[in-house]
């Protein structure tokens, strides 16, 4: 079970803000993800997931609004209970996939030689690269190289877990697997933020926030934000339109 | 220095042994650029007299180029995104750089002198350890300096640009060409300011004066200055919200 004995919302997001520069990225976005889910960030390029998730790990500093992560300030200190899965696979490109899981797991201060060759082994066969733990990262293929980065990124067994665009590029195979591996982290208790644009994998999640121009436009399950189009078999691509619109409209008048 | 530090280091001495091209490139490089300065210097008494500024130059300008172009690899493939969400803090970082690399850097720099003295009988007076000591020094100013410019620069463009902005001007105020106490008083003003200057001083004190540690106090004290204030810096720019 992963280590936190925190029993609130596992992040809660205020009234959020953040500009590049002039471009505001981020526009008042307010959410609360409960704890032990798999919640969804889906929206299209540009929509402010890999600003928001960014800033969540604390990477970015936010310009107005508050972040609670597992109830307190993303920061150094707190984030040994936080894995992070960025966008690129972020590999060092000449160590095998066991040095790489292995430095992130020192990093991450698992100092107990024993137990940390055992997780080591135990998230790359999770995996599914015990096969290949003695090639270079470089010589890895691209779902290769994704499946390593997630084992990087939750070789501490962190309570939360952020994944930016964790299948991008991946075969459907590939995706059908990682999100059985997520499925498991859910199960253990972990909570899974999983940004993408693509609606297979929101069908997936057991909570989604669809987001826009750097707002949250609609929150819910899969199947609450189908029902609210009105259709009696509406995808999740319809239900994302039908916010779509109902936030022009909303704007014009 | 934390155990993370330490983690770090290790990590970029593994990445290194592992990528043998660079591994070769490393020990091979110092010595095709020692043997053209013994080819092209063919007065012997000159090149006893040139060489302990080269040697100060070409370990500022390896340490500077190895570590700084290396740190620019971290952020463009995005694990130093990844370390900095994670518990290791920006001097564990930059700590961690200047350990790892300065291994490497120590290599080239016993390469480049052990190379001069024995193929080219490059004489010098003073100890032989007092003046790998004072290399090392050396050494460790060009890595800190490697890892501030390149915590600066955003992209691989930018760090070349740096390379001519930083090491070219101190090698032509260091006193390799010109004495630096000949040179127009502003210039002076600007070499003084340059650790490279510090580094070919004291060097040529240890090498062709004989003098010991304890007579280069100065020159010592600057090129240590130089390394704790830009390893500060280095963690102090490499902000978290940066990535």
């Amino acid at each position: 079970m992963p280590a936190s004995s925190f029993s609130g919302p596992a992040v809660e997001v205020d009234r959020l803000s953040f500009n590049y520069g002039r471009q505001r990225v981020l526009d008042g976005l307010s959410l609360e993800v409960p704890g032990g889910i798999s919640f969804g960030l889906l929206g299209p390029n540009g929509a402010g997931k890999t600003t928001l998730i960014r800033l969540l790990v604390g990477l970015l500093r936010a310009r107005a609004g508050t972040i609670l992560t597992l109830g307190q300030k993303p920061s150094p200190r707190t984030a040994h209970l936080v894995g992070y899965m960025p966008q690129l696979p972020s590999l060092y490109a000449e160590l095998s996939v066991i040095q790489n899981v292995d430095f992130f797991a020192r990093i991450y201060r698992l100092t107990d030689k024993t137990k940390r060759k055992q997780r080591v082994e135990e998230v790359i066969k999770l995996v599914d690269l015990w096969e290949h733990r003695r090639k270079s990262a470089v010589n890895l293929s691209g779902g290769m190289k994704q499946r390593a980065s997630l084992a990087c990124a939750f070789v501490h067994n962190p309570p939360l877990l952020f994944l930016d665009e964790p299948t991008v590029g991946l075969d459907p195979e590939l995706r059908v697997h990682f999100w059985e591996y997520f499925q498991g982290l859910t199960r253990g208790g972990s909570t899974l933020i999983i940004s993408s644009h693509t609606m297979d994998d929101a069908a997936h999640c057991d909570r989604l926030a669809f987001m826009r121009d750097g707002r949250v436009i609609a929150l819910g399950t899969p199947d609450e934000l189908r029902q609210a189009t009105g259709q009696a078999k509406a995808t999740l691509e319809d239900a994302f339109l039908h916010f779509v619109r109902h936030e022009e409209k909303k704007i014009v008048s | 220095m934390s155990a993370s530090t330490l983690v770090i280091a290790g990590r970029i001495i593994n990445q290194l042994v592992r990528d043998r091209r660079t591994l070769i490139l490393i020990a091979v490089v110092p010595l095709v650029i020692a043997s053209l300065v013994g080819v092209s210097v063919p007065d012997k008494r000159i090149l006893d007299y040139t060489a302990p500024a080269i040697l100060a130059v070409l370990i500022l300008f390896f340490g500077f180029l190895l570590t700084g172009i290396s740190f620019l690899r971290e952020r463009s493939q995005g694990t130093l995104e990844r370390l900095m969400a994670s518990p290791v803090s920006r001097l564990d970082i930059v700590g961690g750089y200047l350990l790892g690399f300065l291994l490497f850097a120590v290599v080239q720099t016993m390469v480049l002198f052990f190379y001069l003295i024995l193929a080219f009988k490059v004489n010098y007076y003073g100890d032989l350890w007092q003046i790998l000591v004072f290399q090392v020094l050396i050494g460790i100013g060009a890595v800190c300096m490697g890892t501030f410019f390149s915590v600066l620069a955003k992209n691989e463009f930018q760090m070349v640009q740096f390379i001519p902005m930083i090491i070219v001007p101190q090698m032509f105020l260091c006193g390799l060409l010109w004495p630096v106490n000949q040179m127009p008083e502003y210039l002076q003003w600007l070499a003084n300011a340059l650790p490279m200057t510090y580094g070919v001083e004291g060097i040529r004190a240890l090498m062709l004066q004989g003098q010991n540690l304890l007579d280069i106090g100065k020159e010592i004290g600057v090129l240590a200055a130089y390394a704790v204030g830009l390893l500060i810096l280095s963690a102090i720019t490499l902000r978290r919200g940066t990535g």
